[in-house]
């Protein structure tokens, strides 16, 4: 099987477990069957609206925030994925005290666009400091295999080869910051996030701190993979 | 030159699913146990993962986790005047091997055997008066009941986690469970699967009928599970990639994630994989077994001497190693004497395929082996046989276990079998089509029945076991029937066109079906007619026990596993609390 036939596959799959038939009724009921204004979108990202600071202030307009990792990269995350967080922040099944009062001030439609935007925008990475090859190849370890020991098993079965994400519903981690993939992990393990397959939160409950670091460490130094083509939000525009 | 070892008290040939759970208990009961394994070591990490494990051609069009045919195979013909050949590609069946065994590979379908199936020929014969039932057909008695299994049932599914809703509880019929179930102590240990788009069409038709549907019960689970062995096990996400395949997730009921890691744990247990089981050796009188002799992967022979015998390989093999060892006389269909051998049988299941407009949009890679919704209103002897011509029956359901890209094209009749128009229609229809299944019973005949092949060895240069097989016409006519209710639901499901396909002879080893081969080491109340006792003793060697499928008297029209599950505990429970005290044969005659 092709490496996107995979991916597909593994994003057709992770659909059902991760929404819920409720959550995919949310979700398309708010986006109905009006297609996504990208450039209204990157209008948002760049300027705002009248209830809302602009994006672009934390997660850059090419949607790479900044190196400090204290934001997530969001450039190419899928549609559907970025909008689901932005509606889980608005209900707070995603507790987040800056992103919950911007997600409950856009409209549905506002979220789709943004969304929609974001999604589209291929963008550069930042250079940033290498960390040590004995980590990374530990977090390379655990992405791709997992670790038998604690019955935890490889990252990529979920979000796709070396992370590349499974769109729709599973977001990619290459690429992605090291503070920020550690920072999630330690959340889904604490309990404070939960919007998600239950198996997220036992393999991260799994995890010990080092583990955390060494899977962040090696994502965040993955370059260059293959896009995945996000059919799935085309036919939802199409619908 | 053969070594001798040191003598154990338990050896199992095979740490599949029962192996597993025999010496995981008997060891924890004190006593030395070794679980002979002719297949590798394997587990969820590291060989279980993706994208390796998803690899369709490797694993579902090889069948990379089967049984080497090219080492062991078993050979086919249809009826006694014909010379059987070796099956050299599996087709309708797919014996598995490696630690863990089928259940690695299994789908997670966990259906109880009804009440009556247990009694099968007594309650034919209370309900339909004793000429009823063709003589033709050798049905018989378990020799254990339904209410003897219950608790047995139960903890087999507490072990697995199994995902379901009780139709029965302690014999109040539950609503949103299949109302025809023998009653349960209690509810399944996870609530059922999420239902997919197919099943929630089927629930639809199957409910305008007047039909009972209900969620399959599933091994793949619902939610979060940590089961009485302390081992835990995860949501299943329906990634469609569970028959001949391995669960990546811990998702799925097999030993490496409900029993084993324990196992292994205990010193009293030794796993020796890569160990091929030859014979069990009798002593002079035949009369007791000494123990196993098994080769190595360096082709080295072993003597393994041991108090208790247990033989846990798959169906068919448990015949085969019976046979190659001269426990028991084998069956003569000429004259009907004979034991081993005898009462093969296997499942008669058809498919009706329902096609849609491309508006409605199936997405059938979204599944688990066991999602999906049933009715079990045409299955065992739930609905009148009178005058039907046949018995048994048949459980309906729209379980599709995956659309995965190599093998899931359904086509509608009248398609081209190749070139642009079969590509065109596969399009068309890929994400729009849903397949029913009907599974169904399959009754013992005469002329039906496994023994050893005259011409034909394996690796080791055993001869290898010889299948004498043909759907009954009995079953064939049960299949008709049913496929055709199955039919009346896809028309009832809103389907455009509805093609229904049921099962005809004569039975072909190189179309796949299922795996659920029966029968052969049968179990009962009478030696002229069984191979080992309720129990599962052997009658002609006390200290050797035959676990598997291969008990089964008649097969049900429900999957085996949960019932043989249930007969391993069953078992357990008189090595345990009878056996071990005063070794010996369990029932008198």
């Amino acid at each position: 099987m092709s490496q996107s036939a995979q991916a597909n596959s593994i994003a057709a799959t992770a659909f059902v477990a991760l929404l819920g038939q409720f959550a995919l009724d949310h979700v398309l009921a708010q986006s109905g069957s009006r297609q996504a204004d990208v450039n209204r979108g990157a209008v948002i990202a760049a300027q705002g609206t009248a209830k809302v600071p602009a994006c672009a202030q934390c997660h850059a307009f090419s949607g790479a925030s900044d190196g400090s990792g204290t934001f997530p990269r969001i450039a190419g995350q899928s549609t559907y994925y970025l909008a689901k967080q932005m509606h889980d922040y608005t209900s707070s099944a995603r507790a987040n005290p800056i992103m919950s009062p911007i997600s409950k001030a856009l409209s549905a439609d506002e979220i789709a666009d943004v969304s929609a935007y974001y999604a589209s925008v291929d963008s550069q990475f930042p250079p940033l400091a290498t960390a040590d090859a004995a980590i990374v190849e530990k977090g390379k370890q655990l992405a791709r295999v997992g670790d038998a020991a604690r019955a935890v098993q490889g990252c990529n079965n979920c979000h796709g080869p070396d992370g590349a994400g499974a769109t729709p519903a599973i977001p990619y981690l290459a690429g992605q910051y090291a503070q920020y993939i550690s920072s999630q992990l330690q959340m889904w393990k604490r309990g404070f996030r939960n919007t998600g397959p239950e198996s997220m939160a036992a393999i991260a409950k799994q995890l010990d701190d080092q583990q955390i670091a060494a899977i962040a460490a090696y994502y965040q130094q993955v370059r260059g993979q293959q896009e995945v083509p996000d059919t799935t939000d085309a036919s939802a525009a199409k619908r | 030159m053969v070594e001798r070892l040191k003598p154990v008290d338990v050896v199992t040939v095979g740490v599949g699913m029962t192996g597993a759970i025999m010496g995981k208990e008997l060891a924890a009961a004190g006593l030395k146990v070794v679980g002979l394994e002719r297949g590798s070591v394997r587990d969820t990490v590291p060989d279980f993962q993706s994208p390796m494990i998803h690899d369709e051609l490797r694993f579902a069009v090889r069948k990379g986790l089967m049984q080497d045919n090219v080492k062991e195979a078993v050979t086919f013909r249809n009826s006694s005047d014909q010379t059987a050949l070796p099956i050299r590609r599996w087709g309708a069946f797919l014996p598995g091997t490696g630690l863990g065994g089928a259940l690695v590979h299994w789908n997670g379908q966990t259906y109880r055997f009804q009440p009556a199936d247990f009694i099968y020929k007594t309650h034919h014969e209370q309900r339909y008066g004793k000429d009823f039932v063709s003589p033709e057909l050798t049905i018989q008695d378990w020799g254990v009941t339904y209410d003897e299994l219950e608790p047995h049932y139960d903890r087999f599914e507490f072990l697995l986690g199994t995902s379901g809703k009780a139709g029965n509880l302690k014999g109040q019929i539950q609503r949103g469970g299949n109302p025809f179930e023998g009653p349960r102590a209690r509810e399944y240990p996870t609530p059922p699967m999420k239902e997919p788009y197919y099943g929630a069409l089927f629930r639809k038709g199957a409910e305008s009928l007047g039909y009972h549907p209900f969620p399959q019960p599933a091994s793949t689970m619902s939610q979060s599970y940590t089961n009485p062995e302390g081992l835990k096990l995860q949501q299943c996400v329906f990634c469609g990639f569970c028959e001949r395949f391995a669960c990546e997730h811990f998702a799925k009921a097999s030993p490496q994630t409900i029993v084993l890691p324990v196992a292994l744990k205990n010193p009293n247990y030794e796993l020796r994989a890569n160990c091929h089981v030859l014979r069990v050796n009798l002593d002079s009188t035949g009369k007791k077994a000494t123990g196993v002799t098994y080769v190595d992967a360096a082709g080295q022979e072993f003597e393994q001497p041991a108090d208790l015998v247990l033989i846990n390989a798959y169906a068919l093999n448990n015949v085969r190693l019976l046979l190659n060892s001269g426990i028991g006389k084998q069956y003569d269909p000429t004259t009907g004497e004979g034991v081993v051998g005898r009462n093969y049988a296997y499942q008669t299941v058809s498919n009706v395929t329902v096609f849609y407009d491309e508006d409605v949009n199936i997405n059938p890679f979204m599944a688990s082996g066991s999602s999906g919704t049933v009715i079990d209103d045409f299955a065992g002897d739930n609905f009148d046989h009178t005058s039907v011509g046949f018995i048994g029956g048949a459980y309906i359901g729209s379980i599709m276990t995956n659309g995965r890209p190599i093998e899931f094209h359904p086509t509608p009749p009248g398609t081209p079998a190749w070139g642009l128009g079969w590509k065109q229609a596969v399009a068309r229809h890929y994400n729009h089509t849903v397949v029913l299944t009907i599974h169904g019973s399959s009754q013992p005949t005469r002329r039906n029945y496994l023994d050893l092949d005259p011409t034909y060895k394996d690796a080791w240069g055993l001869p290898l076991l010889r299948m004498t097989f043909d759907f009954p016409e009995n079953d064939l006519r049960m299949s008709n029937y049913v496929t055709e209710k199955a039919a009346e639901i896809g028309r009832a499901m809103g389907g455009k066109t509805v093609a229904a396909a049921p099962r005809r002879g004569p039975f072909t080893s190189t179309v796949y079906q299922t795996t659920h081969n029966t029968g052969g080491t049968v179990m009962g109340n009478d030696p002229k007619t069984s191979v080992v006792n309720r129990y599962l003793q052997c009658w002609d060697v006390p200290n050797v026990f035959v676990v598997g499928a291969s008990a089964y008297p008649q097969n049900a029209s429900y999957n085996p596993t949960n019932t043989l599950g249930a007969l391993t505990y069953w078992t357990l429970d008189s090595i345990k609390n009878k056996y071990l005290k005063s070794p010996g044969p369990l029932v008198q005659i």
